[in-house]
């Protein structure tokens, strides 16, 4: 694939005037805690625009924004509680997320643009903020998708699942695409917000994936944005299969939603991208063999599962696959590729309850990622991008056997 | 004397033809009731093909691991449904037919099988219902255990399920009225025991786990523990 642009877009525009809403997202103490400098600093950068800036709450099991002082002043009636899953964990389902009530506030201010942050603790170096902005307000762009420097295999459901699906899908190639920070013109907020989905689909309208997906399937213009280091949420991380389910399941609805545009789309095109790229130091913390293990066991004991997921062929390659020794394992990318798509395929016709269906998916991704840790630990990071960019590459030439499988899913024929 | 023999034998037919006679309304009445009740059964079997047709029955219980996939020459769930069903209603009118035999013998083995059938029912649905369940729990727990790396998965998910399909034997069971006692007793002896070893394998087993919290919980504050934990990976 080319590389992206790296610079400002092609067609240069006037910086907009009017009001920008900020929502931040997180629990009570950092969302207000963060949330005041931010009026400021918007104002500093960006003289033709007036900030608006709330506090996402969580208040009857819905997302509302309001004022800093106001959050403060009732969290502190409440007692401090977390106001909302952490942000930057990513893949929020539509009712927890504040992107509905933030569109709707940025239409009765006739917004110019909408932003939403996470409130987790993060080193300003690269002026995260500006830069998330930045794009919207001067360049024209109506939809800013946020890239974080990580350790190379941290989200790798973000890197190695999400996004080389929605770049075969929709032919744009995101980084990370699933995660609540996201900036949006005033124009594309409308357009989401007049939606048909918010009344026919409320439970995923407002998700990420419902965000990106719809945002990728129309002709909105969209930009990515390096802000720096991942602003990594406080707390254990989800088990994998947890994050798997909740993710996927989200991912999946929007593909079989929008099935019949995804078939026509062509090869995929770079997005135009901002600031440095690049990989936090250290090259894994995962342990390879560990992850192997968690391959061959569910290899060995979830096979009456994947039966009726798997053709006979994948199944075949997998055990092929198991039986390498551990320092030339690895699961190629074409048949990880395969496999995921057999999993859109029974998710559609749910061949298996969705939620078992997910969750057993868990020892395969053990499995690539595997070979991505072994990776990670011997690659340079021009290497590694390249090596990310090769699984972009392999969801992309299994896209016939995608949409083959997708409309003769009782087929087994691959 | 030929006469008399002559005369006893068609008094003897006469008998039975008074007999044959006496009887054939109950019996061609029991033979209509038998003929409505499989014209009833027809029809239900028609309402619970559509019902099922309508819920997708068949897809549900695949998707939860109850039914076996679709396959040539395998029955569905719902063509089952439909069967018992049916035949339950044809059982059942040839019961209430066996009433209107006037015998005293059939009128109460009917009115006491008549009575029983609602139990038969009733503990079939607690059968069906237990296998569903059992089913679909070891599944699940055979997923969240080899997730967990647990290597003994498949033997866990097996005994979840014996286990679901112990108790709801017993309760089957129990609701026909076979075995009384015996049979609660000696199931609370077999469950009590299982639950009993599983308690002291886990006890016996978290002993080290246990004293090396307690050590850590007790340990001065300025002491570090031993080892850091180990920094986790986030997925997404």
């Amino acid at each position: 694939m080319p590389e992206p642009e790296k610079t400002a877009a092609t067609t240069p525009s006037v910086a907009l005037r009017g009001p920008f809403l900020v929502a931040v997202q997180g629990s009570l103490d950092q969302a207000v805690a963060t949330a005041r400098p931010l009026a400021g600093r918007i104002r500093a950068r960006f003289p033709s625009v007036e900030p608006v800036v709330l506090v996402a709450d969580l208040r009857g099991g819905e997302a509302i924004l309001v004022p800093p002082e106001d959050a403060q002043r009732d969290g502190g009636s409440r007692g401090r509680q977390p106001l909302l899953p952490p942000a930057s964990q990513g893949a929020i389902p539509g009712q927890a997320s504040p992107l509905g009530p933030a569109l709707r506030e940025s239409l009765a201010r006739q917004a110019i643009g909408l932003a939403i942050v996470a409130a987790e603790p993060r080193d300003d170096e690269v002026g995260w903020l500006e830069q998330l902005l930045e794009p919207v307000v001067e360049a024209g762009f109506d939809f800013v998708c946020p890239a974080y420097r990580r350790q190379r295999t941290d989200g790798a459901i973000n890197t190695g699942i999400v996004a080389p699906l929605l770049r075969t899908l929709y032919g744009q190639a995101l980084r990370q695409p699933l995660g609540t920070e996201v900036a949006l013109s005033g124009t594309l907020a409308r357009r989401l917000l007049e939606d048909g989905d918010w009344r026919r689909r409320p439970a995923e309208a407002g998700s990420d994936a419902w965000l990106v997906a719809k945002t990728l399937g129309s002709d909105a213009r969209i930009a990515q944005v390096w802000l720096g280091s991942w602003p990594r949420p406080s707390g254990d991380p989800e088990a994998p299969s947890e994050t798997l389910t909740r993710a996927l399941d989200l991912v999946f609805l929007e593909m079989a939603r929008d099935a019949a545009r995804w078939q026509r789309t062509g090869p995929s095109r770079p997005v135009p991208s901002f600031g440095p790229a690049g990989f936090e130091p250290g090259g894994s913390r995962l342990d390879p063999a560990r992850m192997i293990e968690a391959f061959t066991l569910g290899l060995r004991d979830l096979r009456p599962v994947w039966d009726l997921v798997l053709p006979p062929a994948a199944l075949l390659a997998l055990q092929r696959t198991a039986a390498r020794p551990s320092d030339g394992f690895e699961l190629p990318d074409d048949l990880w590729a395969r496999v995921v798509y057999d999993f859109a395929v029974a998710h559609m016709t749910r061949a298996v309850e969705r939620g078992q269906l997910l969750r057993s998916l868990t020892p395969l991704y053990m499995g690539w990622l595997a070979g991505l840790a072994r990776d990670a630990q011997r690659l340079d990071d021009r290497a590694f991008e390249d090596r990310l960019d090769a699984v972009g590459s392999a969801f992309e030439r299994e896209k016939r056997y995608l949409i083959g499988r997708w409309r003769w899913p009782d087929d087994f024929n691959p | 004397m030929w006469e008399q023999t002559k005369r006893t034998f068609l008094e003897a037919v006469e008998r039975v033809i008074q007999g044959i006679a006496r009887m054939l309304p109950s019996v061609l009445g029991m033979l209509i009731l038998v003929l409505l009740s499989t014209l009833l059964a027809l029809l239900v079997r028609a309402l619970v093909r559509r019902v099922c047709t309508r819920l997708d029955v068949d897809r549900r219980l695949r998707e939860w691991g109850v039914a076996a996939p679709a396959q040539a020459g395998r029955t569905p769930p719902s063509r089952l449904a439909e069967r018992l069903a049916g035949w339950t209603i044809v059982v059942m009118g040839f019961v209430v037919g066996l009433n209107i035999l006037e015998s005293a013998a059939t009128s109460e083995l009917a009115l006491r099988l008549l009575g029983y059938v609602p139990h038969v029912l009733v503990a079939l649905l607690i059968l069906v219902a237990g296998m569903a369940v059992s089913r679909a729990v070891e599944r699940g727990i055979l997923i969240g255990a080899v997730n967990m790396g647990l290597h003994s998965a498949r033997l866990l998910a097996l005994g979840a399920r014996w286990l679901l399909l112990i108790v709801t034997g017993a309760m089957a069971l129990e609701h026909l009225g076979i075995g009384g006692t015996i049979l609660t007793t000696s199931f609370a002896i077999v469950f009590g025991g299982i639950v009993l070893a599983l308690s002291l394998a886990f006890g016996l087993g978290s002993r080290e786990f246990v004293a090396r919290s307690l050590e850590r919980r007790l340990s001065e504050p300025g002491e570090k523990p031993a080892s850091p934990p180990p920094e986790r990976t986030h997925h997404l």
